[in-house]
């Protein structure tokens, strides 16, 4: 299958560097990333809209380095990074008449698109989106879909692209891929896509019911003993590369507005959880309401960006 | 723009703001801020606020992509490209040819060895071999990503556009043209041990041979041999796009080429692969051979179908000529945003370096023009200068990244 419109390697393929330290000590050389921040704390987030004029609305997100990742940049020791950082550019483009051969829509037709840059993830990434991108894109446009108000653009379609240039670690890299693994680092990366869709949207002057952020909890067990009375803890904003494992997590998109959740994607087995003393919630109940305390959090930042971008605006014209 | 853009050809009285007229009427539009009327007295300006040899504001930034060997971010105006170099192996019994062109290789070496050339035709043929290995193995593999909703053009599912592919073509050939990466850099060579004692062993076992020959085979160590190729992914993500998307992507993967670190990497014969030192301190940067920059110019002409006429009729000649002496009838314009790039057919894209790091003298490298006839032999010389004065600029820029 050689693609002929692209520059293509060695035809007989490449293989990843291996490092020797993993080899050495079994299941990982080097300490394991450790979560510095308080079970409720949330990783700061920078928002920018406006940064591709070309387009009509676009954003700029990144999340803040987790502390084993800045001290790794800071004082450069190993070429492994201990964990990543999300960073993602977000485009709308339209509202734009629908091409001719479209069939009439009373409302606003929405794309998405998701694509990680082939250098996003510890895997090369291939040119062609493959399945999870376009779950992503599908689960951003049902995210979004419930914020727009779709009515007042008969026969207008918006194309919203995202590029994916860092994304989340699905596990520590020196832990063995085990059952209890998931695409845990796509969570983060849909409710970053959510947040930064949402600022573009807004930056594209589009109306919206509320900003829909994106929010995710997780239940993680960091205990190495594999005791059964040590239920998981519930901890918002998880970042994978620094739990043991993760038991379930969940992401949400949420308009505070109007208290409404337009996406939800809950995986895992939420079952068991140690809540606070006399909390009567299910595990799963707990979780849900953990992502949209997160997501209020980045409700925060996504307004603060979206009254600079409109100040912007005002100032322009 | 706005102060200074009221076009003669628009009254007062009709209140059209300049942006609308800049839509409507975009060639009359950058001819009316190039070429102002003389009653007022403004210099000659683009429409966007530069001269016309000035580059547009631009910024550098490297190494903040964690998943990277090498990772740059260059701003070229509102252009953005994001480059990432990621290093992968090549194992040479993954190459289907590869132990028949080693033998011949290794031929040739002997010769050279043989004969104790001078050493400029050494250098030489060590330049054959470093075409060779890194042209015919594809050792480097740039691409360029346009569908990242850019610009309103590129559907982003779509494959790459015609523009991305060639695109991604000029870069890989200049590549190869400058040869900046050096194959010595991307070898991965193995010495095998000098099993001598071992060997001397067994003769003896076998048969009784003095131990004096078994000296001597032990003397001359085995040649050491390439067992992989480091090969170069470069992926360049054009987050947006607003005019000269080449020089953007050539910066940007200079930038990551010039930050990007190989890991210390050895053959283990026990496991017969190549393992790789995590470690820092024994990685090492790429070795470049110069320092290639591209500046892009397009011309803007005030009436492009000037030359044809003078072609299809020839009286119009004589009146072609009574022009020129009035106005300037050409302008060209360097790094062009994409207004500009709309109205202009003809391009020119200059490739310089200057040797021995900027003091010695310019060298083009690489010259392109197309899609017209106006640009001439003294223009071109002009213009390499002003891509010279720019080499100095991006040099800056690069270093302080």
């Amino acid at each position: 299958m050689n693609d002929r419109r692209r520059v293509n390697g060695p035809p007989g393929g490449t293989r990843p560097p291996v490092y020797a330290s993993l080899l050495q000590s079994g299941t990982g050389a080097g300490d394991r990333a450790q979560r510095q921040r308080q079970p409720t704390e949330l990783r700061k987030i920078f928002l920018k809209t406006g940064l591709i004029p070309s387009a009509s609305g676009s954003s700029y997100l990144e999340f803040e380095p987790s502390a084993s990742l800045a001290a790794a940049r800071a004082n450069p020791k190993s070429l492994i990074p201990p964990s990543s950082a999300l960073k993602l550019a977000c485009t709308v483009h339209g509202p734009k008449p629908l091409p001719r051969s479209a069939a009439f829509s009373p409302n606003l037709v929405l794309t998405t698109h998701v694509k990680f840059a082939p250098f996003a993830a510890r895997k090369r990434k291939g040119h062609v989106r493959d399945s999870s991108e376009r779950d992503l894109g599908v689960h951003l446009e049902t995210a979004l879909r419930g914020a727009i108000i779709a009515e007042r653009w008969p026969k207008s379609g918006l194309d919203i692209t995202i590029t994916i240039l860092e994304a989340e670690d699905d596990r520590w890299w020196g832990d063995a891929p085990d059952s209890h693994d998931a695409s845990w680092g796509m969570m983060n990366v849909l409710a970053g896509c959510i947040s930064a869709a949402s600022a573009a949207i807004a930056d594209a002057h589009i109306d919206c019911l509320d900003l829909v952020s994106g929010g995710v909890a997780a239940l993680v067990s960091d205990d190495s003993t594999e005791s059964p009375s040590t239920a998981p803890k519930l901890m918002l904003d998880s970042d994978p590369a620094e739990h043991r494992s993760i038991v379930s997590a969940c992401v949400v998109a949420y308009m505070p507005a109007r208290d409404e959740i337009t996406e939800l994607w809950l995986k895992g087995d939420s079952s068991k959880a140690s809540l606070a003393e006399g909390d009567e919630r299910s595990g799963h109940e707990a979780l849900i309401d953990g992502a949209v305390n997160a997501a209020r959090g980045a409700h925060t930042v996504l307004a603060e960006a979206v009254r600079e971008s409109l100040q912007k605006a005002l100032g322009q014209s | 723009m706005a102060s200074a853009a009221a076009p003669p050809a628009a009254p007062n009285s009709l209140s059209l703001p300049p942006s609308q007229f800049a839509r409507l009427q975009p060639h009359a539009y950058l001819l009316a801020h190039l070429s102002p009327p003389p009653a007022i007295n403004q210099p000659s300006i683009r429409a966007n606020g530069r001269a016309a040899s000035q580059f547009r504001v631009t910024s550098a930034n490297a190494g903040s992509l964690t998943h990277t060997n090498g990772s740059a971010v260059v701003r070229l105006g509102d252009t953005t490209a994001v480059c990432g170099v990621r290093a992968e192996i090549l194992h040479t019994d993954d190459i289907a040819s590869w132990s028949v062109s080693q033998s011949t290789n290794a031929n040739k070496r002997r010769r050279l060895a043989d004969s104790e050339k001078p050493t400029d035709e050494s250098d030489d043929a060590e330049d054959e071999e470093d075409r060779a290995h890194v042209e015919d193995l594809n050792l480097l593999v740039p691409n360029i990503s346009l569908s990242t909703g850019c610009a309103p053009g590129f559907i982003p599912s779509a494959p790459p556009s015609a523009l991305a592919q060639s695109l991604s073509h000029q870069i890989l050939s200049l590549l190869h043209t400058t040869r900046m990466v050096r194959a010595e850099d991307l070898r991965i060579w193995y010495q095998p041990p000098n099993l001598g004692p071992e060997e001397l062993e067994r003769h003896n076992e076998e048969e009784q041979m003095d131990v004096d020959a078994g000296q001597g085979l032990e003397e001359e160590s085995k040649p050491a041999e390439i067992k992989a190729f480091w090969v170069l992914y470069i992926d360049i993500m054009l987050i947006s796009l607003a005019g000269n998307p080449f020089d953007a992507a050539w910066a940007a993967t200079l930038a990551a080429l010039r930050d990007t670190k190989l890991p210390q990497a050895w053959w283990d014969i026990d496991n017969e692969t190549i393992f790789c030192s995590d470690k820092v301190t024994e990685s090492r940067k790429l070795s470049l051979r110069g320092l290639p920059i591209a500046s892009s110019f397009c011309v803007f002409e005030a009436d492009a179908a000037a030359g044809w006429r003078a072609v299809v009729i020839p009286d119009a000649e004589e009146q072609k000529a009574l022009e020129k002496k009035g106005s300037q009838q050409k302008w060209i314009l360097a790094d062009p945003d994409g207004y500009e790039e709309g109205l202009s057919q003809e391009r020119v894209c200059i490739v310089v370096d200057k040797e021995e790091n900027g003091k010695g003298k310019t060298v083009v490298v690489k010259m392109e023009k197309h899609g017209g006839w106006t640009v001439d032999s003294d223009d071109l010389r002009q213009l390499v200068d002003v891509s010279a004065s720019r080499w100095e600029e991006m040099k800056r820029i690069l270093d302080q990244c």
